[in-house]
């Protein structure tokens, strides 16, 4: 457990010394400012859905981004070594980076509760929805960042390890619009693997205990399969 | 162990092999260094040198055979066997966001290494390695010479009795190599060392015993000293 905690300490210290996450969370803002700017005069209705489906866009777009030099950069510059010769598990050093890329995540999503400040100071939001909605883009976020320490586990390019969470995410986002071409068993499985699917009834305040499932065995799959990445060597 | 029972031996390798696919990297090496020991493992590019020491550090693991350090099987007691083992790889690698001294610290917790002699052992190793004025500097600023010393002391830094050192000279200038032996040889006595190369002459300044590895396969060891005049011909009688 200490042997994590130091491993977090140095994963933190590293995000906040690179300017990958300063430039992902400027992209992020800005773009989101854009078009919250452009619901909230067209639609003049305090909530923020327009926002949380944006967000979730932008989080397929740039979570690669950051999750793409975990393992990644550890290998290019030979320092993986050194973290697998020290006497700690591999689901320890799994664990340090995705909980540091998390918290990155998060601390982004939370910059954007500056809109709901907006909407609280122009008119009355339903707070409801708007927990329940920071909630789901929290267990997106979590699958996310697992899938992508996943794929940054598996090359030492970290372009590669970019395009394919990317390929992944994407996959799994439209992985019901494909479903009902595919055969017998298959169809119901891959309605079952889409990330829309799951995303948009959470968001929109329709809690289902196997949605939330859905992202949380999705991360400790992820997580799972990075640490036995690891291991097998 | 009791007090009556010798100490374990700091290596003892028994048929371990190592293959990638259909390419045997190595094959059937035997091999024990007694504590206190510095060894050197010979041979030229490709004959196994760094398949042998990364399983030995536990970055790999044996296709057969098994590997012991300081009494720990690496396969079966992982932590322990690490815990027993300092590793200094051939890139020298560092984290580049941090200070000297922050990364002796980082890997020194890594190593478990508790927390009150932190400080401690950092500046043991930092002295040991003449980095005591380096402790600030940002890790990208330093030399190659300077990362070199710098890995060196974070294999260290935890105290282990078995230190690895791959291709310790790689990379350094005349005068850096000529301090690199003397730091080596002032590690004798206090750790077992077990370090590869493929500079003849370095190795016999350097090393109590050298230990030849060929296409994956231990061709030969013998005893060294700084005054041997035929590990020449015995080398290119092994090859």
């Amino acid at each position: 457990m200490s042997a994590f905690l130091v491993l977090t300490r140095k994963e933190l210290s590293a995000a906040l010394l690179s300017p990958i996450a300063y430039t992902v969370a400027a992209v992020f803002l800005l773009v989101l400012g854009y078009t919250f700017s452009l619901s909230l005069f067209a639609t003049k209705v305090a909530n923020l859905q327009y926002i949380f489906h944006q967000i979730y866009v932008l989080s397929i777009l740039l979570t690669p981004v950051l999750t793409m030099r975990a393992f990644a950069e550890e290998r290019r510059a030979d320092t993986l070594e050194l973290l697998l010769t020290a006497p700690v598990a591999e689901v320890w050093i799994v664990l340090s980076k995705y909980v540091s890329l998390l918290a990155v995540m998060l601390v982004i999503y939370a910059l954007s509760g500056v809109y709901a400040g907006v909407l609280a100071w122009v008119g009355e939001p339903d707070w409801g929805p708007i927990l329940v909605g920071y909630g789901s883009l929290a267990l997106l976020a979590s699958l996310l960042v697992a899938i992508g320490v996943l794929a940054s586990s598996l090359t030492e390019n970290q372009v590669i390890a970019a395009a394919l969470s990317m390929g992944l995410f994407l996959m799994l986002w439209f992985a019901d619009s494909v479903a009902p071409l595919l055969p017998g068993p298959l169809e119901p499985l891959a309605l079952n693997l889409s990330l829309i699917g799951h995303f948009k009834p959470l968001v929109t305040g329709s809690v289902f205990l196997s949605d939330a499932m859905y992202f949380i065995s999705g991360s400790l799959l992820a997580l799972w399969l990075a640490s036995r990445r690891l291991a097998d060597r | 162990m009791t007090a009556s029972s010798p100490a374990p031996l700091a290596v003892s390798a028994l048929g371990v092999s190592k293959s990638y696919g259909p390419v045997a990297a190595l094959a059937d090496v035997n091999l024990t260094i007694k504590p206190g020991e510095i060894v050197c493992l010979l041979g030229p590019n490709g004959s196994g040198k760094t398949t042998l020491i990364r399983l030995l550090a536990g970055f790999l693991s044996p296709s057969a055979g098994s590997l012991q350090v300081a009494g720990f099987d690496v396969q079966r007691q992982p932590m322990l066997a690490r815990q027993c083992t300092g590793y200094a790889p051939e890139s020298a690698p560092v984290y580049r966001h941090m200070r000297v001294g922050e990364f002796l610290a980082f890997m020194a917790r890594l190593r478990q290494v508790p927390a009150r002699e932190v400080k401690a052992a950092v500046d043991r190793v930092a002295e040991q390695l003449a980095l005591t004025d380096k402790l600030q500097a940002p890790l990208p600023t330093l030399s190659r010479g300077y990362r070199q010393r710098v890995c060196i002391a974070q294999a260290l830094v935890h105290s282990p009795k078995l230190l690895i050192l791959d291709e310790p000279s790689n990379g350094l200038d005349p005068r850096q190599i000529i301090e690199m032996r003397h730091l080596i040889r002032s590690l004798a006595g206090h750790y077992t060392v077990l370090m590869s190369s493929h500079i003849l002459s370095e190795v016999a300044k350097t090393a109590d015993r050298v230990v030849v590895l060929l296409g994956g396969r231990l061709k030969g060891e013998r005893r060294v000293s700084a005054d041997d005049t035929d590990l020449e011909d015995w080398f290119l009688s092994l090859a």
